[in-house]
């Protein structure tokens, strides 16, 4: 009988700080191609309209094990996958992701953090993790009985300057990332601190 | 977080809502060539009290999500719409799920206020052609998302 | 019911609204006339009656200001433009359907920035709208959107910048060096409804410090 292409198996997805890629194992083909195509439904679609699936915006087709679908989930709902194979004429079975994913299990990790000082000034680089993130940032000074202050950094794009500071003092500063659509935050980075210049006249 | 009076629902971005309907609003509104007709009236909208919005939203999201998108997908298809369809009917399932109306006696006044405004809605829809007025309503989401966005907080 | 423009006589009726001032524009076709002009009409989404505006029938613009009959920033709108040759209508568009609330963007605020030795003042006056309360007096941006706010960024020699927001108007911007350029950001944000003016833009110099002189 006529070979029939096997369809991909072991459908999982990686979900860190709200980019979710979604992979599969290879379906072997000596020296030949074979191409997926992946498709989603929401649990609207998935409960009213169950025939309805939606071609994945970034893999359909694709060559890769993996597919970014990060643009394609944009509701906090279980989401179902279905990736196959295609090889020529031939198509393979639809493979459907095991457990329904939702964007509000990602993992959250803290952002990359890079603390400097410009003569006075605190300035604080951080990760750019997308539009959907803020980074609440606490940041104090060593002296004793100091305040903790808090400043929420909307972007990652750009150093920012958190504050005017002492001459001579020693300031630290940590960050968390926080994700309003899902209402979850990372912990904390690790802490790092920074001396002020002493009475030199502050640079630009 | 939308605060429909006593109702709170959380884990819904606005901005995505907007900007799913807004990547669609030319292809949609344009089907709609009936424009002396209006579903969302301003008798609809207008003046809704806290207490009564969280019956009137709910009412009006089931109506959207069991009667206007379920009969959409051939439009759906046709227009290449899929995912921005997506975004909205998830969304608004989300919201949904999250509303639980009061169904306390001392709000029987309200709910049927609310229910009142609802019916006249309804009315309206009938009174057109079913096509007509599935393409009608899909076209005013955006004056359904004008109205939920009085009680919506950053 | 909308006309198909076979003829290629008009396009793009369009309306373009930036601070609540609503414009129809639209273009002539490859086919139009110099004999040829257009009357406007409008009316409230949901109404039957389309009414003329008055100063846009039978002229030969290209675009017409719509501003008070689209004021009602909870309502919305259609306008219809129509062709007219030698006294007969040949064909007309219909714009889309039209909210100042929803369509019109943002311009950047006006703003006077003032320098210091160690501090540079920025005051935004606020943004007066053709939008008329109900006692009749005309508001201001900050009235339409109540959640709207200002950004204000300093940057600091392309190294980083220094950041302010708020919905007050008047800021200060410390802790400087004296006699050095500073390239200053301020737009105004309504987040609600995922607007954002373009940025009005200072370049400004700290004033010497000659306390030592």
């Amino acid at each position: 009988g006529v070979a029939v292409l096997p369809a991909p198996q072991n459908l999982t997805v990686l979900s860190i700080n709200m980019k979710h890629l979604l992979m599969w194992n290879a379906v072997a083909q000596l020296r030949e191609t074979v191409l997926y195509s992946v498709e989603y439904q929401g649990e609207y679609e998935s409960l009213y309209m169950s025939h309805i699936w939606i071609p994945s915006s970034q893999c359909s087709p694709t060559k890769g094990l993996e597919c970014d679908i990060t643009d394609d989930i944009t509701a906090t709902v279980p989401y179902n996958f279905r990736v196959r194979a295609m090889l020529g004429s031939q198509t393979s079975a639809w493979s459907t992701l095991e457990r329904p994913f939702n964007r509000n299990s990602t993992v959250l990790i803290p952002p990359r953090m890079e603390v400097t000082e410009h003569g006075l000034h605190l300035v604080i680089k951080l990760e750019d993790l997308g539009p959907q993130f803020e980074f609440p940032v606490v940041y104090w000074s060593q002296e004793p009985g100091a305040k903790e202050h808090v400043k929420v950094v909307k972007s990652g794009d750009s150093p920012v300057h958190l504050e005017t500071m002492e001459p001579g003092a020693v300031y630290c500063v940590k960050a968390q990332a926080l994700v309003k659509a899902i209402g979850r935050h990372s912990a904390f980075s690790q802490t790092q601190c920074v001396e002020m210049q002493g009475e030199a006249l502050p640079l630009a | 977080e939308f605060r429909f009076g006593p109702c709170r629902v959380e884990g819904v971005v606005l901005s995505e809502l907007w900007e799913a309907f807004s990547a669609m609003k030319s292809t949609v509104q344009t089907q709609d060539d009936i424009t002396s007709v209006r579903l969302l009236k301003s008798q609809v909208l207008h003046n809704v009290s806290d207490a009564e919005s969280c019956y009137l939203v709910h009412s009006l999201l089931k109506f959207y999500l069991n009667t206007v998108f379920k009969n959409y997908p051939s439009k759906v298809a046709k227009f290449k719409i899929s995912k921005s369809f997506s975004t909205l009917a998830n969304n608004f399932f989300v919201i949904v799920s999250k509303l639980h109306p009061s169904k306390d006696k001392d709000m029987l006044s309200i709910s049927e206020s609310a229910h009142r405004r609802f019916l006249l809605f309804c009315k309206a829809f009938k009174q057109m052609d079913t096509e007509a007025a599935l393409v009608k309503a899909f076209g005013e989401v955006d004056i359904l998302l004008t109205w939920m966005q009085n009680f919506y907080h950053l | 019911t909308l006309t198909e423009d076979a003829f290629g006589l008009l396009r793009y009726v369009k309306f373009h609204s930036s601070n609540f001032e609503n414009i129809l524009m639209w273009d002539s076709g490859p086919a139009s006339t110099p004999d040829m002009v257009y009357n406007v009409l409008y009316k409230r989404y949901g109404e039957t009656e389309w009414l003329a505006k008055a100063g846009c029938q039978r002229t030969k613009q290209k675009s017409c200001n719509l501003t008070m009959e689209t004021g009602n920033f909870t309502e919305f709108y259609y306008a219809n433009v129509s062709v007219v040759s030698s006294g007969i209508q040949i064909t007309s568009k219909r714009s889309e359907r039209f909210n100042s609330l929803q369509h019109t963007t943002i311009k950047p605020p006006a703003v006077t920035c003032i320098p210091q030795v160690r501090s540079i003042q920025m005051l935004i006056h606020p943004t007066f709208t053709p939008v008329l309360s109900e006692d009749g007096h005309q508001l201001t941006l900050e009235e339409i959107f109540q959640d709207l706010f200002y950004r204000l960024e300093l940057h600091v020699n392309h190294t980083y910048l220094m950041h302010l927001e708020g919905k007050q108007r008047e800021y200060e911007f410390l802790g400087l060096t004296p006699d050095t350029q500073f390239l200053g950001y301020i737009t105004i944000l309504a987040p609600m409804w995922s607007k954002e003016s373009a940025p009005y833009v200072c370049q400004v110099k700290t004033l010497p410090d000659r306390t030592w002189t």
